[in-house]
């Protein structure tokens, strides 16, 4: 199972870290996964269940916050995390944003 | 290796496997990239980004190829090696995506969600993208029945 210790730092993006500022690395940030018309319901449990490690109950409650609410925050923390979490759901194709969590 | 039989019939799996290979083709290698940060306009940073998931997608654009090329489909039997199976499933979203956005086009969401009886399956191409559509969705179904 995937988890953020696989994730790839190689595979991430090189971000200039001047553009990272204090307020962005202090702030915790929330994971937010959109829904889209194309994925189906068992993919996406099975894509929160290798991402996260969440067990079947807790993934299918995302998944169905997602299909019903548009969204769910499937995580929050520090932004480095959160982007690597970020690019990990982009992977399997699930629309996902990452916001302040003000 | 996991293997299985598909539910849909084999002349009809015939008759959408060449249009499947047509959808591959004209697919992007990664599209439909959601700006992570909707409230950022950084380009260099969404550059790098798209770029480095679009490197990732090569993989699964080469598990897609191997698996719609495989000899047995048409028969309605699939294969898969284990080191596929997460690069096939995102190569299958991938171009589900891409016959969503053509042959699939004028369909509102909950139109396609209530299946074909809603449909207007009169026109070929979109006939055909909607069961090369639901082709796709058995296939992951049944290999995520297969690893869970």
């Amino acid at each position: 199972m995937s988890s953020l210790k696989e994730c790839s730092i190689q595979a991430l993006p090189s971000l200039d870290e001047k553009t990272k500022t204090e307020e962005d690395l202090s702030v915790p940030w929330k994971v937010i996964v959109l829904n889209d018309p194309v994925n189906l319901m068992s993919y996406v449990v099975m894509v929160f269940r290798k991402v996260f490690g969440y067990n079947e109950n807790k993934a299918t409650k995302h998944m169905m916050e997602v299909h019903q609410l548009g969204k769910s925050v499937l995580w929050t923390g520090q932004r480095e995390e959160a982007e690597c979490y970020a690019y990990q759901l982009q992977r399997w194709r699930l629309q996902t944003i990452l916001e302040k969590d003000d | 290796m996991i293997e299985f039989s598909l539910q849909i019939g084999t002349r009809i799996i015939r008759a959408i496997l060449p249009e499947l290979k047509k959808f591959f083709v004209v697919s992007p290698e990664f599209e439909d990239y959601t700006q992570v940060f909707p409230d950022q306009d950084d380009v260099d940073f969404n550059e790098a980004w798209i770029e480095g998931l679009a490197n990732d997608a090569k993989s699964d654009r080469s598990a897609l190829a191997r698996f719609l090329e495989s000899p047995r489909l048409q028969y309605g039997r699939v294969e898969v090696k284990e080191e596929d199976i997460d690069d096939l499933l995102r190569g299958i979203t991938e171009l589900r995506f891409t016959i969503r956005k053509t042959s699939l086009k004028n369909f509102d969401d909950s139109v396609l969600e209530c299946g074909m009886d809603n449909l207007n399956l009169k026109d070929e191409s979109v006939r055909i993208g909607y069961f090369g559509y639901l082709l796709l969705a058995e296939v992951q179904e049944k290999i995520i029945c297969e690893i869970a």
